[in-house]
This record gives structure tokens, sequence and C-alpha cells, in this order.
């Protein structure tokens, strides 16, 4: 047996080596997991569903909402943000130099939106249906202005994060009839995890700025909430029948938001956060009408968290993109 | 964070409300908000958050929920009819948003955009009863009651804010405050 005598200085540099060794594997580690496309194929459908009910949704009222003055001020005040910031303005402009009217041109931008949420949905032209559901939307979204609301903001993270990620995923038509293929598989896991993180800094905030709150601990901003018009799709003449646990309710929001980041991680509270987000969600929609809110949140959870949710004990969530993508 | 605890209520004391105003203000004189807006960094950096979907915060009904508006128009004919009609759109989905338009519209502090806002509501009245003489847009904040009020009988109030006077003679409006 030979024992060898280190100076401690000698100990701390090898310490510190082995520690900047940690760093620069775990890292890549952290931000470049190896991933399946099971996550993107979630965030495909459901985002391809969720702009197609989107567009049929406001398919009777979108040229009252983007036609005329409303939308030239939403437009104006956008410009002082940014001439680079998409809007139906752009559509509008050049269609008049070719003297079609902004009927038409909103028309058709329904309809390339409609026609981009389906192909989404059946995976068809993904890459380019993905761009063009972000940019229509995107577009509607900003010209909107003050019509706008937190749905559109979400709608537009989750496009965004589609378009950049690696199209197609092994589901979609893309992949099955016409054999194509994602240039760069190797960045699903980055996207997911960009994805993920970002859920966490959303979800952190809106419950830590509801803890600021009184009404969320009393129930009172619950009780509030359901009866506001237009969210009071509940008679108040049931909901007070269950006063009582309207402040369950509220602590529980606060619980479920602030405390996401702290437990969706964990494989042991995963299951519980991610059920308890997506029931919390289901019930906003239910409750206060906000359908395609929460589908678009229940969309964006899940494809962040829920693949590999329902893995057997014992079998890993990791497969390598190889054997993934053949 | 600095603004919903700035703007208030919260259940923090007092002095942390203004700890953040004052924070606040030293974040407005930052660097970064002083380039004038044609700045390319300034405008890169806009563009690329409206682009990702992050330009605003994620405080959605926090830290309290607010009490809603409510806007009635006013319809007067040449005939000197009166009658009464409320924003109205086909599907629920537009109605959410007409909702949140009309928060805007109650919680602007600016009057000129209040009034090009409520404008373009009451275009779109004209459009539909050409023969109107003039249009008042008469915007109520509402106050929601609590359980207990609500038990007791009490239902949800309207409180005038402010009316516009739109005609087609006159380019702005005459507004009539409460």
């Amino acid at each position: 047996m030979r024992v060898r005598f280190q100076s401690p200085e000698r100990v701390r540099q090898k310490e510190r080596s082995l520690s900047q060794m940690r760093v620069t594997t775990r890292v890549p580690e952290l931000l470049f997991p190896v991933e399946t496309d099971s996550w993107l194929t979630v965030l495909r459908l459901g985002l391809g569903l969720q702009v197609t009910l989107y567009a049929l949704s406001l398919r009777t009222d979108w040229a009252y909402l983007f036609s005329g003055t409303a939308r030239k001020v939403a437009e104006a005040l956008l410009s002082l943000q940014g001439h680079f910031i998409p809007s139906l303005g752009w559509f509008v402009a050049l269609a008049a130099r070719v003297d079609v009217p902004e009927e038409t041109v909103l028309l058709l931008a329904w309809l390339g939106l409609f026609v981009s949420g389906c192909a989404l949905l059946f995976g068809v032209g993904c890459r380019f249906s993905a761009i063009a559901a972000w940019f229509l939307h995107l577009c509607a979204a900003k010209s909107g202005g003050f019509l706008s609301y937190g749905m559109d903001n979400f709608m537009t993270i989750g496009l965004f994060y589609l378009m950049l990620s690696p199209l197609p995923d092994r589901l979609s038509l893309d992949w099955r009839l016409r054999d194509l293929r994602p240039k760069n598989p190797e960045l699903l896991g980055f996207w997911r995890r960009v994805l993920q993180l970002h859920l966490c800094i959303i979800y952190f905030f809106s419950g830590l700025t509801k803890c600021l709150g009184s009404g969320w601990w009393d129930g009172s901003n619950v009780w509030r909430a359901l009866i506001r018009p237009p969210f009071n799709v509940i008679d108040p003449e049931i909901l007070v029948r269950w006063k009582d646990f309207l402040p369950l309710a509220g602590i529980l929001v606060c619980l479920l938001e602030s405390g996401y980041p702290f437990f969706i991680w964990s494989s042991r509270t995963r299951k519980i956060w991610l059920l308890g987000v997506c029931a919390m969600h289901l019930l906003i929609g239910v409750a206060m009408g906000m359908y395609l809110f929460s589908l678009v949140m229940i969309v964006l959870n899940v494809a962040a968290f829920g693949p590999g949710f329902f893995r057997r004990k014992g079998q890993p969530i990791i497969l390598q993109p190889e054997a993934a993508m053949s | 964070m600095l603004r919903v605890v700035a703007e208030g209520p919260t259940i923090l004391p007092l002095s942390f409300k203004n700890f953040s105003q004052k924070a606040q203000e030293l974040i407005s004189i930052a660097p970064a908000e002083q380039l004038s807006p044609s700045n390319p960094v300034r405008e890169s950096v806009n563009t690329y958050v409206q682009l990702a979907g992050i330009e605003s915060g994620y405080g959605y009904f926090a830290p309290n929920v607010p009490s809603g508006y409510t806007l009635v128009f006013e319809l007067h004919y040449r005939d000197g009819r009166v009658e009464y009609e409320l924003p109205s759109v086909r599907s629920a989905a537009a109605e959410l948003r007409i909702a949140g338009l009309l928060d805007d519209i109650g919680r602007t502090p600016y009057d000129e955009l209040r009034e090009i806002l409520l404008k373009t509501l009451a275009q779109s009245i004209w459009r539909k009863h050409p023969e109107l003489q003039s249009v008042r847009a008469i915007l109520w904040s509402l106050t929601l009651p609590s359980v207990r009020e609500f038990e007791q009988g009490k239902k949800e109030s309207y409180e005038f804010l402010c009316a516009y006077d739109f005609s087609l003679q006159n380019g702005s409006a005459k507004k009539n405050d409460r």
C-alpha cells in the first residue's frame, strides 16, 4: 500500500478543478437534457387545437374587433414600442396599394390562422404552419391592442417556442407520409427546458403577487372573480352555498402557483402539482367561461411536465434521441 | 412585483409600499429607460419581448380582483326618441375582450385615450343606426357585493364615472364628469 501526501494548497486546487468540472458538465445537462419528442407532439397538437378554436371563436366578430379606428389606435401605440412588431396593419397597407379592401385582408388573415391551426393539428408542413400561426396570431393580438388579454400572451409564448423547436415530431403526417426528419433533434431537450423554466417564472410571480392580496387568503377574491361580469357563469345563489370553501380555494390557488417552481421538479410531488394546476385551469374554464385560456395553460403545462408522467415505476423517463427518432 | 406593491393595497406594511414606489422611480431613471424610443438597442429589446409574448407581467387578478366597468350608449334620434344600448358582440370569446377593453377605458389616466377608445365603440353604434343625431357614452364603475352583503340581499351597484357626447358635427367629444 502506497500513501501519498499532498499539500493543502494542492488539495484545494484539485477541489476547485473538480467543482469547475461539475459546473461545466451540469450546466449542459441542465440546459440540454437528452429528450424524446413526446412533449413536442403534445405542444403541437394542443396549440393546433388552440389556434383552430381561437379562430372559430372569433369568426363572427373578427371584422368588428380588428377593423377601423380601434385597430389604428392600437397600432399607433404599438409603433411607439418598435417599428418591426407585426400587425394586421402591415397587410392592410400592402393590400391597399393594389386596391384590396380591408375586409378582404382581414378575412384572409382569419382564414390563414384557421388553416395553420388545422395544419398544426394534423402535422402538415409543421414548421411553416407553426411560423404562420405564430405570425398571424401575433398580428391579431397586437392589432387588437386593448382587446387582447392574458390568453393571447400565452398563445404567443407557446407558438414562439413551437416554431423554434425541432419539428416535425413522430406523430405528425410530415414524419409519417413525407418522411421528413428534424434537423436538430439534440435541441428537443433545450426547448422543453426553456418552456419548463418559463412556466416556473410565470407561476411563481403570479402566485407571489396573489399572496400579497388579502382577498386571496379570506376567499373574497375567488368570490369576486366568479361573480364579476362577464365571468359570472355560475349563479351567485349557488356559489353562496359553498362560501365556506372560498378561503380554501383562494389559499390553494396561491399555494399551487407560488409553489410551482419548488414542487414541479421532484418526481415525488410533480404528479400532485401538475394535476392540481391542470384541475385549477379546468375549473377556471368551466366556472368563468375562459375555455381558451384554460386550454392553452393546460397544453403548456402538459407539454412541459407531462410526458413521462404516466411511466411505470423503474422505467426511465429519458430515451436517447437516436432511439426515439428511429 | 414592485408595481403591484407600489400601487397596493397589499398585506405588506405601508413602509413596503413607500420603498416600492422609490424603487420604481429609481428603475425609471435607469440608463436603459432613459434611451430614446428610436434607440436601436431599446427598439430591438422591445421588439423581441413583443415577439416572444413576454412584454407584460404575470399578475393576473393580483393582488386583488378589481371591480369592473360598464358602458351604456344613450342613443338620441332626430325625432327626439332616446334609447339605450350596451356594446354588443356575437361571441362569448369577443365578450371577454370587450370586458378587458372597458377595464382599460375605466383605468386609463389619459382622458384623450379614453375618448378615442369610447369613440371607436360609438362608431360601431353609428354604423348600426345611421339615423342617429348624437350618441352619449356613459361609463359606470361596478361595485361588487361581498358574500355577506349578497346574503343580506345586496346586488352589484353602479357608480357614474363619466359621459362623452358624440355627434356627427363635432370632431371631439364633449365630456361630462361626475
